[in-house]
């Protein structure tokens, strides 16, 4: 038993000095002087060039970043919270029987879907939004023709319906001073929806203290029965005192309407054509820290929101240049802005020969071209471009638009 | 479509060409036909301690591995007080210590705590890394010794001049080749904390609040991903294991890990024929090992690359039938209907996207998902959990047979125990006691035959069943009906095949001692970590000490004679027996779960519920 002992411990000995100092020793050594940069986590600056210097860092050319700007592209979703979190990777883990992974889709397709081809027999023109017409059948406040649709939708979706109450009472704990977001809910309710609140505690049968399932049926119910056609939401408001404080409101129309009732909207108009969205617009990563889109949903990005959101922002800047050149910031109101801006817009489209928005669709249309790379060459795969370089690279070909046009 | 094909195609390809000459460098090393440099060899006669009979050999194992478990379980509670910890990662739970000491030195490397979050570099180059070198080491020796028996040397060897073998000559060396390319690609080696870049704006909140740092976790990570693959281990660096794009930043390291996976449990099936001196025993297990591979593989991408999530799909109104029991005691069937369903306009054409990473190409997820569990290395570069529900099946069918190539020297070990009860069965139908490689097969053989092959199913199906009826189960998962129900099959599959990927979204983590409130504990993560855990030890442990028990059985047996009546184990119709009696063998065991789990999901409405 000794000599099985003793060998054991040399064994173990020898084993730790090797694999645990050694070898780590030595992959150290040649990661810090060969490949330098990418052992320390491929950090680039706001150039898209290496730096070593995390300070300098804007991020890691491997990692993803949460871009949200109208005027930038923006990567896939992530489960990770919050998003693009690389101090802490994950993956939604939801199985395709999962009505969060549908639900999250018809969430990010609501606001952003358009009718497509052959949409006409609808009596719907190929590349309109969808979302207006979401928000006007909901006004209907119906669902398979029986009233009572918010109703309908937390019954379908208890879970969902669930997620919501403990959503909205993280959201406001803060201001209620406590770390249960059921109890901030509850508070929220009964201050801001005072009758629906006092209608719930009447009708009452439930528990002392209710959890976010008790609550989330009756609440929505309540709701349904009280204001047909509205979708509770929180917004902010300022205080007298100029504070922003958070309160549970009720809307008819905007992105939460659109977002939660796309796919209701769907099941009855199931044979309408619209233009299918790159699934990896939707769809999120293994990692939660994905650094590509496909080349495909860059383009869809760009045709429908980069690149006009691009020509605004030019727009803008140059209209705030145009008015600090006069030197009369202060005094331009807005009827001078307005003419201001129609001015620098007729004379930016002179410049470029063209309109602008359209001059920065082919710059950027040109740049995606540049920015697109394949795995392994594009043997096993479709061709791909790192958000966060387009992003950076976008930026240094706008300055170049822009100092041309000086 | 072709660039389906093409990915899959050359990882098995490559990795078949490159099996070769690393199963003729195992067989070299394995049996000592080297001739190490005087200081090497001095040191290796520190530790032989002669040669070993099957008790002194499983005693070694056995006393070497309680002292693996001991170092990892010190290390990690010892965290806050070592060095390299340069983010202050703090006391850890102490089942979490408890289960990550045993997934990793029974070379397991099930993670219910994430990497860059819970561990401190110290953490995780002494014991993760480490264990990973000597667990993989490990089970190369147990098959080493098995081969020994088989071919009726009179000692089996000596496990500590086996281990520093295979850690010092095999893994050691491939590790430090894998390490280099790794980083070339863009791997971390660092031993800075945590990075904080400050990124454009435009990457803030919509609502214009000020642009919060980004902050990235790094660390030595090209130490550690060369040989959770190569070690057949697969625990990552970070919880999103070879997903992460540190982990596996390319196309090319998502095929070079691929390769480092199937690399030595292929060649160690190379090394059986040529430390046998029979070739052709090892060619029919090869092909039967690669026909099931590709077998499993082609399912996966099937399944999941050339169909699209079904969930967003729509689907015809339709009625099923549900069974019910009468009062009477008979059955009938009760319809149900299920209405119409619209899909939603999202262009699937690359297939189910969730849970996968864009750069690995259109395939690179399935393979990955296929291989992984076939060989029980349980790194992972897409979430299984994410998988569309048949292609789910694959992963299962790869941990429940535990034999297609299997983890190094392992998966061998388990097919041999299927071989010797094909035998048997075969032996049953000829009417003559069944032989393997001039040795009969006797009443002591099958009984460790048969208890090698037991302990598997037993330790999946009675803890699966076991958690499915309490709040254990039910309240850990984190998807619907079905789904929910594979998930606590895929865990305790994973534990007991040694694999140690998940359906990662079970709440199953305790993290630290000291509990953030904001990000809790898992309610009923201990009773994961303990039952995973002795699972865990039961199934890495019974089998292995069964099959080389059996092993040295046969050694001290006569031969007998081979004769035209003798049944060879070197044709192709045995090749189809072997088939058979794995596929049979498996069907039988496992298909009642994987009706109740993924095919009852496939079948089922979808999604389900809200």
């Amino acid at each position: 038993m000794s000599a099985h002992i003793r060998a054991s411990l040399l064994l173990l000995v020898a084993t730790l000095v090797i694999c645990c100092v050694l070898y780590p020793l030595v992959l150290w050594g040649i990661g810090q002087t060969v490949f330098h940069n990418k052992a320390e986590g491929s950090l680039i600056d706001k150039e898209g060039k290496p730096t070593d210097d995390p300070t300098r860092a804007v991020g890691s050319r491997l990692i993803g970043q949460p871009f949200t700007g109208d005027e930038y592209f923006q990567p896939r979703p992530s489960a990770t919270t919050p998003a693009y979190n690389a101090a802490a990777s994950g993956a939604s883990n939801w199985a395709a029987s999962n009505y969060r992974l549908r639900d999250r889709v018809a969430r990010l397709l609501g606001p952003i879907v358009r009718y497509g081809r052959g949409a006409e027999k609808d009596g719907k023109k190929p590349g309109d939004l969808v979302a207006p017409d979401i928000e006007a059948w909901f006004q209907k406040g119906k669902y398979q023709g029986k009233p009572g649709i918010v109703k309908q939708w937390a019954e379908m979706h208890s879970g969902l319906a669930e997620d919501w109450v403990k959503s909205t009472g993280d959201a406001v704990k803060e201001q209620w001073n406590t770390k249960d977001p059921v109890e901030a809910f509850l508070a929220q309710w009964r201050k801001d929806l005072p009758e629906l609140y006092a209608k719930w505690q009447a009708e009452k049968t439930a528990k002392a203290e209710p959890t976010a399932a008790d609550l989330a049926g009756p609440f929505f119910a309540i709701l349904s029965a009280a204001y047909p056609g509205y979708w509770p939401v929180v917004a902010e408001e300022k205080t007298p005192a100029g504070k922003t404080v958070k309160k549970l409101d009720r809307a008819k129309d905007g992105t939460d309407v659109q977002s939660a009732f796309f796919d209701m909207w769907r099941q009855e108009h199931p044979d309408v054509s619209l233009e299918q969205v790159p699934a990896d617009m939707v769809m999120a990563s293994g990692s939660g820290l994905d650094p590509h889109i496909t080349l495909e949903n860059a383009r869809y990005q760009l045709k429908y929101r980069v690149a006009d959101a691009q020509a605004e922002k030019l727009v803008k800047l140059h209209v705030e240049r145009t008015i600090k050149a006069q030197g009369d910031a202060g005094q331009v109101d807005e009827a001078g802005r307005k003419k201001i801006e129609e001015q620098v817009r007729g004379k930016l489209d002179a410049q470029v020969g063209k309109p602008l928005a359209q001059k920065v669709r082919e710059v950027l249309e040109a740049l995606l071209n540049e920015k697109q790379e394949a795995p392994l060459g594009g043997l096993v795969g479709v061709p791909l471009v790192n958000v966060l370089e387009v992003n950076l690279a976008m930026n240094d070909r706008m300055q170049r638009l822009i100092d041309a046009g000086k | 479509m072709w660039r389906v094909w093409l990915f899959p195609l050359a990882v098995l390809g490559i990795a078949v060409a490159l099996s070769l000459p690393a199963g003729r460098y195992l067989t070299w090393i394995m049996d000592g036909r080297y001739r190490p440099p005087g200081w090497l060899a001095w040191l290796e006669r520190r530790f032989d301690t002669g040669p070993q009979n099957v008790r002194q050999y499983l005693l070694a194992l056995l006393v070497f591995n309680t002292l693996m478990f001991v170092v990892a379980f010190g290390v990690l509670a010892l965290q806050p007080w070592l060095p390299l910890n340069p983010d202050n990662k703090g006391m850890l739970g102490p089942t979490t210590i408890f289960h990550t000491a045993i997934s990793f030195f029974t070379n397991n490397s099930l993670q219910h705590y994430a990497g860059e979050q819970h561990l401190s570099y110290f953490s995780q180059l002494g014991a993760i890394v480490w264990s990973m070198f000597l667990s993989g080491g490990v089970g190369l020796c147990a098959l080493a010794a098995i081969i020994r028996g088989l071919r009726g040397d009179l000692h089996l060897g000596n496990f500590y001049l086996d281990l520093w073998r295979a850690v010092a000559y095999a893994l050691l060396p491939a590790s430090l080749i894998g390490a280099l390319l790794f980083m070339a690609a863009g791997v971390p080696m660092t031993f800075e904390g945590v990075a904080s870049a400050t990124p454009r704006s435009g990457a803030e909140s919509p609502d214009g609040e000020p642009a919060v740092a980004q902050r990235i976790a790094r660390g030595p990570v090209a130490a550690l991903v060369p040989v959770k693959n190569l070690a057949s281990v697969g625990g990552g660096f970070f919880g999103a294991n070879s997903a992460h794009p540190f982990e596996n930043p390319t196309a090319a390291t998502n095929f070079l890990t691929c390769l480092l996976i199937l690399l030595f449990p292929c060649a160690v099936v190379v090394m059986f024929g040529r430390m046998l001196g029979r070739p052709r025993q090892a060619l029919v297990i090869y092909v039967v090992m690669l026909a099931l591979l590709a077998g499993m593989t082609g399912w996966a991408i099937y399944w999941d690359t050339l169909h699209p999530n079904p969930g967003l799909m729509a689907h015809a109104a339709r009625t099923d039938v549900v069974v019910v029991a009468t009062a009477d005691g008979k059955t009938s069937g009760r319809p149900v209907a299920l209405a119409a369903w619209a899909d939603l306009p999202v262009n699937q054409s690359l297939g189910n996207l969730e849970g996968k990473e864009l750069r690995f190409g259109t395939s690179g997820g399935s393979t990955f998902a296929a291989v992984t569990t076939a060989v029980a290395c349980g790194s992972v570069n897409c979430m299984h959990d994410s998988l569309n529900p048949l292609a789910g099946l694959s992963p299962f069918v790869g941990m429940w047979v535990n034999c297609v190539f299997g983890g190094k020297g392992i998966g061998l070990i388990n097919l041999l125990i299927f071989l010797v009860v094909g035998l048997f069965l075969t032996g049953l139908m000829v009417g003559r006691t069944p032989e393997y490689l001039g040795k009969k097969l006797e009443a002591r053989e099958m009984k460790l035959a048969m208890i090698a092959l037991l302990v598997h199913p037993v330790l999946i199906l009675v803890p699966t069943g076991l958690f499915a009826a309490r709040d254990w189960g039910t309240k850990a998962t984190s998807n619907p009906a079905a789904h929910g129900f594979a998930q606590i099959l895929y865990e305790f599959s994973s534990s007991s095949a040694g694999n140690g990927s998940g359906f990662e979204g079970l709440h199953d983590t305790w993290g630290f001692n000291d509990i953030d409130p904001d990000s809790p504990p898992a309610p009923y993560s201990q009773q994961w970590d303990i039952a995973t855990g002795l699972v865990m030890i039961l199934g890495r442990f019974l089998p292995i000490l069964a099959a080389i028990a059996l092993a040295a059985g046969l050694a001290a047996k006569q031969a007998t004679p081979f004769t035209i009546g003798t049944l060879r184990t070197d044709t192709v119709t045995f090749g189809f027996v072997l088939l058979g009696t794995i596929l049979l063998l498996g069907a039988l065991l496992f298909l009642p779960a994987a009706v109740l789990g993924p095919v009852a999901e496939h079948l089922g409405p979808l999604p389900f519920g809200g």
